[in-house]
C-alpha cells in the first residue's frame, strides 16, 4: 500500500516537476564555452581556478593560497609575513576543502593558539592549493597601495 | 542511477538496454576525453546533460526568472569545465554537475536574500513582475509552497531516481540526514496537497 502510494507519488511528480529547457541559441552558447574552457584548462593543467571573497582568480598547483592572492593582485593581509605566528590570513572554506594539502603541524598549533578550530578554517599562508576551491577571507583584505 | 537520461522525450536519450556496466564505461571514456579538452566530447556531455542540469537548477529555484536559472547553468558548465580535471571519479558525472549547480544556486540564493535586504522595494517589484510558476495543477502548486531544500530532494529522489548515497553527494550531508529530509519533505508535502 505504502509503495504503491510512494509510486503515485512519483509518476505525479515527474510530470510536475518538469521544465521546457532554455532556448536553442543559449544552449549553443552555453555549449560554445564550455568547450573553450574545456580546452583552455587542458592546455594549462597546472593552473587552477579559486575564488576568493567572490573574486576568480588562478593559482599554482600546489602552490600557496596567499601567493595565489598576492601574484593575482588581492592584498590579503599577513602581518607575520607567512610565518604562521599571526594568523590574519585566516581563510574560511565555503567548497572544495578535499582540494586544500592537509594542515600540518605548525599551522594547527597557530590556528588552536588563535582559537580558530573550524574545521574550514585554514591559514592561506600554509594552505596548498590542489584543486579548485570558493573561499572568504576572515579579516579585511589591505586596501589598495595609493597611486594603484 | 544518475547516469544516464532518463526522460524518454529526450532525443539524446541513450538505448534503455544499455547496461550499468556499459554506462561505466561510457562514463570513463567520456570523463577521459573531456579532460583532454576535445570539443566533440564536450558536445556530447552538453548534449546529454544540459537539459537535465537545467530543470535541477529550476526546480530549486522558486521565484527567480528563467534568466537567472539560464545564467546559473551557464556558471555550473564554466565551474564543472574547470573542476573536471579534479573530479575523483568516485559518484557518476551528473552527480558532480549536480553537486556544482547546488552550490551555484545556494550562492545564488545567499546573494539574492543579502540583496533583498539591502533593496527590498527593488526585489519585492521583481517577485511581483516574476511570471507565477506551478499554477497548472495541485502537484505544482504544493510543490511551489514548499522550501527548496524539499524540492531539491524530492526532485533528485523521484524525477532523477538518485540512490541516498548519490543525494547525499550531491547535497554534502549524511545518508541518514537525506533520508529524514525526505521523511519531512513527503510530509510536507502531502499535507500541502491535503490543504487545498
Amino acid at each position: 500500500m505504502l509503495l504503491e502510494e510512494e509510486a503515485h507519488t512519483a509518476a505525479r511528480l515527474k510530470v510536475a516537476m518538469q521544465f521546457a529547457p532554455p532556448p536553442a541559441d543559449y544552449l549553443e552558447k552555453i555549449r560554445r564555452r564550455f568547450a573553450e574552457r574545456l580546452s583552455k584548462v587542458a592546455a594549462h593543467p597546472e593552473r587552477v581556478p579559486i575564488e576568493l571573497d567572490g573574486r576568480k582568480l588562478e593559482a599554482r598547483l600546489g602552490g600557496t593560497v596567499l601567493a595565489a592572492a598576492l601574484r593575482n593582485g588581492v592584498r590579503l593581509m599577513h602581518v607575520c609575513g607567512a610565518r604562521t605566528l599571526c594568523a590574519t590570513c585566516r581563510i574560511k572554506l565555503d567548497s572544495g576543502a578535499e582540494n586544500l594539502a592537509p594542515m600540518e603541524t605548525l599551522e594547527k598549533v597557530s590556528l588552536r593558539y588563535h582559537l580558530s578550530v573550524s574545521s574550514r578554517t585554514r591559514l592561506a599562508c600554509q594552505a596548498r592549493v590542489l584543486g579548485p576551491i570558493e573561499l572568504e577571507s576572515v579579516f579585511p583584505l589591505c586596501g589598495d597601495l595609493p597611486g594603484e | 542511477m544518475l547516469t544516464a537520461e532518463r526522460n524518454p522525450s529526450s532525443a539524446s536519450a541513450p538505448p534503455l538496454a544499455d547496461t550499468q556496466n556499459e554506462s561505466t564505461q561510457d562514463e570513463s571514456r567520456l570523463l577521459e576525453v573531456l579532460r583532454s579538452g576535445d570539443q566533440s566530447a564536450a558536445n556530447e556531455f552538453h548534449d546529454r546533460y544540459a537539459a537535465r542540469i537545467y530543470r535541477y537548477i529550476r526546480n530549486l529555484l522558486s521565484s527567480a526568472v528563467e534568466a537567472d536559472a539560464e545564467d546559473l547553468l551557464q556558471d555550473t558548465f564554466i565551474a564543472l569545465a574547470e573542476a573536471l580535471p579534479y573530479f575523483r571519479a568516485q559518484s557518476s558525472l551528473f552527480t558532480f554537475a549536480c553537486a556544482i549547480a547546488h552550490r551555484k544556486v545556494q550562492s545564488f540564493i545567499r546573494v539574492r536574500a543579502r540583496r533583498a535586504r539591502l533593496a527590498p522595494e527593488v526585489y519585492a517589484a521583481e517577485r511581483d513582475s516574476a511570471p507565477e510558476r506551478h499554477v497548472d495543477n495541485d502537484v505544482k502548486r504544493a510543490l511551489g509552497a514548499l522550501v527548496p531544500e524539499y524540492r531539491e530532494v524530492l526532485f533528485l529522489k523521484y524525477v532523477e531516481d538518485a540512490s541516498v548515497a548519490e543525494i547525499a553527494t550531491v547535497l554534502t550531508i549524511s545518508e541518514h540526514s537525506v533520508e529524514s529530509r525526505l521523511a519531512r519533505a513527503r510530509r510536507a508535502l502531502k499535507k500541502r496537497l491535503e490543504e487545498k
